[in-house]
């Protein structure tokens, strides 16, 4: 029996006890909160709607006596018991006093006196000093909208007070310390918008009185709750839309592809240009037999090519070096390609037609294209012969042969390079000239000298540096090209057998030279 | 000459019996916003009457209300005493206020009179709203307890302004009008 009553009184003193601190601990957070809001040195507050309570700080605790009296309106002046505690937080002592009786609505003077002493006087109303407790269940979740979250709380049980509550609702990116307020009157919910997408943030809400006619101090923070806004995606309707336009623009583009797939055909993969339609009848009636041809056409032939020449669009023609291509396996014959006709421009024309004479090696040239028919396959061996374009290897005119011969046998030798008709690359574009790099060509890099009246024109900065044997100069336009190879005593040799070709076709644009290179540029 | 008075005479019978000039019920004003519209007016003209001082007094004294609230006294109390206690203050604090019209004032303090007077037929028709019956105390010769004598216009107003926050907020926070669909 008398162990069951002292289980009992210790489970009523340890119940006692934790009540005592957990009142305790609130109590001090209350006090060291209002040290730093409350600017009157007596501070006072009421909790609920029974708790008033005064407090003041004192530095030095010392055995001064203290007299709390305080009086509501039109009643008399009634003691408080003074208390004391020591805050462990800011290591203070405070001083307090908790009324016995609360009223509301009425003016309440307080005075503490100190050994006698006025110490404090201060006139109050319940009403107004208030301190409210945090929200509670403070929630947190994602609206399910990119860049929102949905806040919502609990108001303190304060009863005849909930509708005159301000909530303070505080926002930030986890992390840092940057933050936003947002202030809501009387309602328990917010939508927090234009957020970060992707990103945790952390919420934090107070709440106080309006002061309408209930007046209180800031409670404090609420403990911060985490959450994390939806990351950013792409709206599917948008992703639609997107699939939907690319699958239109790829049905438009099909169809104009299809509509002219024969233009597209023959700008990227132009046919290979075969002589055929040039010697009518040699490949089909003849059997390539070109001297059958030849004599069955009789004369007239060249005066066709040349009319055909004319009716057709000028061809990038390219100079190939007789070295090279000795040095790709192939004879010089071989690789020299059937006599094509140069495809000249239409400012060439008068001059194709006034001065163009048959050339005096017209028989190797044609067997130059039988070779060229005979080995189809070295087109493809030669590194230039990459494209369909036709080359063609002019030496110089007959004028400047007979100024040259006067001077030097080289000059002499080098111009009589015969004319060739190489098929060559298109690679070469932008191409300059100038009328004295003609006559300077050096002879040491091997090519020949260089004075005819052809038109054509060969960028300087592709001028081969010494010791290559393999040099090439795009010519543009006039469908002529010059040999600037290393001429070896046998290729002399043999050029020196099929004699001196000249080419002695007018061509407008020798006199445009200076200013040739802008205008075969534009012809491009 | 008979028939044209008889004929009134019914006619005014039935006008009293009928009573058409009575307005059809309030609907229940349980938003405690509008009280608090008419609180923040008698915050303003407190506000506007406590700088004056010299203008401000008076000679008599005004009995008025009193608006202390223990909530342990006021919660004890049924809803029938606390209207009583609220419709006699406000009955109280109407003829204080009227009273000052009698004297001379200030434009401004006069503009403040009329429109607490306005406040407390506003409030009048708030409280009627919520089927709270009217009440007019006896004038008995006795001090009243709930009753209390200030000197000055502030004062005066002030109290005005604690008994609107005080014991009317309360009564209308409470009235059983607006908790009737609330388990």
């Amino acid at each position: 029996m008398r162990k069951m009553r002292s289980d009992g009184l210790t489970v009523v003193f340890m119940l006692c006890l934790a009540f005592v601190t957990t009142g305790g601990k609130s109590f001090e957070s209350t006090v060291s909160q209002l040290l730093r809001d409350e600017t009157e040195d007596l501070k006072c507050f009421v909790v609920g709607k029974k708790d008033l309570t005064c407090f003041w700080e004192v530095e030095e605790a010392r055995n001064d006596q203290y007299t709390f009296m305080y009086s509501y309106e039109n009643e008399k002046k009634t003691p408080c018991v003074v208390s004391s505690r020591f805050l462990l937080a800011s290591n203070k002592t405070v001083f307090f006093c908790k009324l016995p009786k609360t009223i509301f609505f009425a003016a309440l003077d307080v005075q503490v006196f100190r050994d006698g002493r006025t110490l404090y006087n201060r006139s109050l109303r319940a009403e107004n000093i208030l301190f409210v407790d945090p929200p509670r269940n403070l929630t947190v979740m994602s609206s399910g909208k990119e860049g929102q979250l949905n806040v919502s709380w609990l108001p303190p049980p304060l009863k005849y007070m909930d509708d005159s509550m301000i909530y303070e609702v505080r926002y930030a990116v986890d992390g840092s310390h940057m933050g936003k307020v947002e202030e809501m009157m009387a309602s328990t919910t917010l939508v927090l918008r234009d957020l970060q997408s992707g990103t945790r943030y952390k919420v934090w809400v107070r709440v106080k009185l309006d002061g309408v006619s209930y007046k209180s101090y800031w409670s404090s923070w609420t403990d911060p709750v985490f959450a994390d806004t939806l990351p950013s995606g792409i709206d599917p309707l948008i992703v639609l839309l997107v699939l939907f336009i690319g699958l239109i623009l790829c049905l438009l583009s099909l169809t104009v592809i299809l509509s002219h797939h024969k233009v597209l055909l023959k700008k990227l993969w132009p046919d290979i240009p075969t002589p055929e339609h040039k010697f009518p009848g040699l490949f089909t009636v003849y059997k390539g037999d070109f001297k059958e041809w030849m004599s069955q056409n009789n004369g007239s032939m060249w005066g066709r090519s040349v009319h055909v020449f004319t009716e057709e669009l000028p061809s990038h023609v390219e100079v190939l070096s007789e070295v090279s291509l000795t040095s790709h396996g192939t004879s010089p014959r071989e690789e020299r390609k059937p006599v094509v006709e140069v495809e000249e421009s239409e400012r060439t024309d008068s001059g194709l037609m006034g001065g163009w004479r048959e050339p005096p090696h017209a028989q190797w040239l044609m067997e130059q294209l039988r070779a060229l028919q005979e080995n189809p396959e070295s087109l493809s061996q030669s590194t230039l012969l990459q494209s369909h374009d036709t080359y063609v290897a002019l030496n110089q005119n007959s004028q400047h042969v007979e100024e040259v011969a006067e001077r030097q046998e080289d000059d002499v030798f080098e111009e009589t390079l015969p004319l060739q008709t190489l098929f060559t690359t298109e690679g070469t574009s932008s191409l300059s000239a100038s009328h004295s790099d003609l006559g300077s060509l050096p002879q040491s890099s091997g090519s020949g000298r260089l004075s005819s009246q052809s038109s054509f024109e060969y960028p300087n900065h592709t001028w081969p540096p010494k010791g290559c044997g393999y040099t090439y100069m795009a010519v543009a336009d006039s469908g002529v090209s010059m040999d600037y190879s290393p001429m070896s005593s046998s290729r002399n040799t043999e050029l020196g057998k099929h004699g001196i070709y000249t080419n002695e076709y007018k061509n407008e644009i020798f006199g445009k030279w200076p200013f040739s290179s802008q205008h075969v540029e534009s012809g491009y | 000459m008979f028939h044209g008075s008889g004929l009134f005479a019914l006619l005014l019978m039935v006008l009293e019996w009928t009573r058409p000039g009575l307005s059809s019920p309030l609907r229940p004003i349980c938003d405690l916003r509008v009280l608090d519209h008419y609180i923040k007016e008698a915050w303003d003209a407190e506000a506007a009457v406590r700088a004056c001082k010299d203008d401000c007094s008076s000679a008599t004294n005004f009995t008025v209300p009193l608006t202390r609230v223990d909530f342990d006294v006021w919660e004890a109390m049924n809803i029938e005493e606390q209207a009583q206690e609220v419709q006699s203050g406000i009955h109280v604090l109407n003829e204080a206020i009227s009273s000052l019209q009698a004297f001379n004032q200030t434009d401004v303090i006069q503009s403040n009179i009329d429109a607490t007077i306005r406040n407390i037929v506003s409030i009048r028709q708030v409280l009627r709203s919520l089927s709270i019956p009217e009440y007019v105390p006896p004038t008995s010769g006795g001090e009243d307890k709930e009753m209390q004598k200030v000197s000055s216009v502030s004062e005066l107003f002030q109290i005005h302004v604690n008994f609107l926050r005080g014991k009317v907020r309360l009564l209308l926070a409470s009235a059983p009008v607006c908790h009737q669909g609330v388990s």
